[in-house]
């Protein structure tokens, strides 16, 4: 009798310890406690980092329980970098700097989403007596090599047939050196990104010449040369899966927030971009916000977002930017896209 | 035996060296390091023969030495006779010393903002950048070589009714010149530093172009051919320098 009611009673302890180790984690996941408080993100004063820079001061991260740490790279190149080295847990990136970083076949990182849809806050400003960008022929064009106005200018002189080596002279020049330049009258003309393109395109006799609408990927798929790209570094995303997920949520309910409510986000972005409140509401028009649940048709099922990076990486093959074209899909976390 | 033991110290040199990259090559193949932060030598190699064969690394290699040599030559026809100049005067010395003082301990990418300013995006932007790298470090060593001569010899050249011309021709040149000339090849070196910095901005080719072009694209093996590249044509030089020095100097070597 005693041995029996041993007996049942064991396997009513052995029965809750089951029970116990297998809902405890998933109580855990459930109710989505971040395995680590904080999170490091890569940023700069680009469109692209305007959530996270949301997130932050409206505190959309923090009541998630999430730190997040923006630190500021001027080139994707160097936040790139830094997330595979280690030094980074999320960025937003330019997608030639991570088709690059795919394309030297580094598997440190993945890509969860795309923020938005730019084709009126980059492209080539130019001199008063440049009327067309066959005008181009002969002047000294500024465009920062390796950047996404680089693909641009490459295109679009493309397409009016000019070549880039003889035709005109490119110089390498960063953006931020562009309105000196420009100003002295040691360039003709420059292709730059917000907030210094729509310094310059203010600057007296500075007008555009052509923007990422006249990009040949996106007059057919609506892709501008280098759109922008989220990305987690993959340890990360493995070894927190809950923090990851509370960052991304966090992220597109200031992607939300962008949309509803533009002049409460324009009110704190300023802070980031040194913009007047007027240019930065102006800045924020131009700009098409990809919403949480609109990243799953992008990303995964069609995936049109990713055919058209696989369609960018064989155009940087073409233009000799990349040796090969990696295989774009292999560099989705299905699992993190909202 | 003296020419044996070069050949020896040559071989030892030689083992060495194909040790390291044996070495290298083996840990990159076995996969301890990734690809991007650290290329096999033989990654290095096929890029080499991949930009040799498109012209692109004689291109680069050539942009960055006309740089650095203009910037040197420059640098050095300005600092030899202000060198010696100040060197023989204590008077102008002192006029001087505040301002190198000042100059000396500048890097040569802090001369960059105001370089585009005054000049532009131009190759003379770039010469200007080279050639502050090397003015200040060039003219110091020459004003060192200048003291250095026996003031006896000056004195008794003097007392022989030699006049100021032929003191600097026949005494203090001679005897300043190999010095001048160990520094000049240190500073060469240095000029290398220089072009890198001067290659930062508004650079379309040089080897410094390269390697910043290559780190945008994570190409490491551009990055470090660009590297190798560097040493390989300082090497060349170092070794045109020491013909000149044997040609102009007979009684050093």
């Amino acid at each position: 009798m005693r041995s029996r009611k041993l007996y049942w009673t064991s396997i009513l302890m052995a029965l809750t310890a089951m029970a116990v180790l297998t809902v405890a984690p998933g109580t855990v996941a459930a109710a989505g406690k971040p395995e680590k408080v904080t999170v490091v993100y890569g940023g700069s004063s680009w469109i692209g980092h305007y959530p996270v820079w949301v997130g932050i001061e409206k505190g959309l991260f923090k009541k998630r329980g999430l730190g997040v740490l923006f630190q500021s790279f001027y080139a994707s190149s160097g936040r790139m970098g830094s997330l595979v080295a280690g030094d980074l847990d999320v960025a937003c990136t330019g997608s030639i700097s991570a088709i690059a970083l795919m394309a030297a076949g580094n598997k440190g990182f993945m890509a969860f989403g795309t923020p938005d849809s730019y084709a009126t806050v980059e492209g080539v400003i130019a001199r008063e007596k440049i009327k067309r960008l066959e005008d181009l022929k002969g002047k000294k064009l500024a465009v920062p090599f390796a950047s996404s106005a680089h693909v641009l200018v490459l295109d679009l002189l493309e397409q009016i047939r000019l070549d880039p080596e003889k035709d005109l002279t490119l110089v390498n020049l960063q953006v931020n050196e562009m309105p000196a330049a420009m100003a002295s009258g040691e360039i003709d003309a420059c292709a730059a990104w917000t907030p210094n393109f729509n310094m310059l395109l203010k600057m007296p006799g500075n007008h555009l010449l052509a923007d990422d609408t006249q990009f040949s990927l996106y007059k057919k798929y609506q892709l501008g040369p280098g759109p922008d790209l989220l990305v987690v570094r993959k340890e990360f995303a493995e070894k927190y899966p809950n923090t990851s997920r509370l960052f991304v949520e966090g992220y597109f309910e200031a992607v939300d927030m962008l949309i509803n409510q533009p002049k409460e986000s324009a009110e704190v972005l300023v802070k980031l971009t040194n913009l007047s409140m007027e240019d930065q509401m102006a800045v924020q028009k131009d700009i098409k916000w990809i919403r949480g649940a609109e990243q799953k048709a992008l990303m995964l099922q069609p995936g049109q977002f990713v055919k058209g990076m696989q369609l960018l990486a064989e155009f940087l093959v073409k233009h000799k930017q990349i040796d090969a074209a990696p295989a774009v899909k292999d560099w989705i976390a299905a699992d993190m896209v909202p | 035996m003296n020419t044996k033991n070069s050949s020896n110290l040559a071989l030892i040199s030689i083992v060495s060296l194909v040790f390291f990259l044996a070495a290298w090559e083996i840990y990159c193949r076995m996969g301890f390091i990734e690809p991007l932060f650290m290329p096999a030598p033989s990654k290095i190699l096929s890029r080499a023969i991949k930009m040799l064969n498109n012209w692109s690394l004689l291109g680069h290699t050539l942009a960055s030495t006309r740089r650095v040599m203009v910037g040197f030559i420059v640098s050095s026809l300005v600092a030899i006779p202000f060198g010696i100049f100040l060197g023989s005067s204590r008077f102008f010395m002192a006029v001087f010393d505040p301002f190198i003082s000042l100059l000396r301990p500048l890097p040569s990418m802090s001369w960059i903002p105001l370089s585009l300013l005054w000049l532009g995006i131009t190759e003379t932007q770039k010469y200007s950048i080279v050639f502050m790298g090397s003015f200040v470090p060039s003219l110091l060593y020459i004003i060192e070589a200048t003291k250095n001569i026996d003031p006896l010899l000056i004195r008794a050249a003097r007392n022989l009714g030699a006049s100021e011309v032929d003191v600097m021709r026949e005494v203090i040149l001679p005897g300043a010149l190999p010095q001048i000339i160990a520094g000049l090849k240190v500073m060469l070196g240095i000029a290398w530093t220089c072009v890198i910095s001067a290659e930062l901005v508004a650079a379309r080719e040089g080897l410094g172009f390269m390697i910043m072009n290559g780190k945008e694209y994570f190409q490491t093996d551009t990055v470090l051919l660009g590297m190798v590249m560097i040493s390989v044509t300082v090497m060349i030089t170092d070794l045109v320098f020491r013909k000149f020095e044997k040609r102009l100097l007979p009684w050093t070597l």
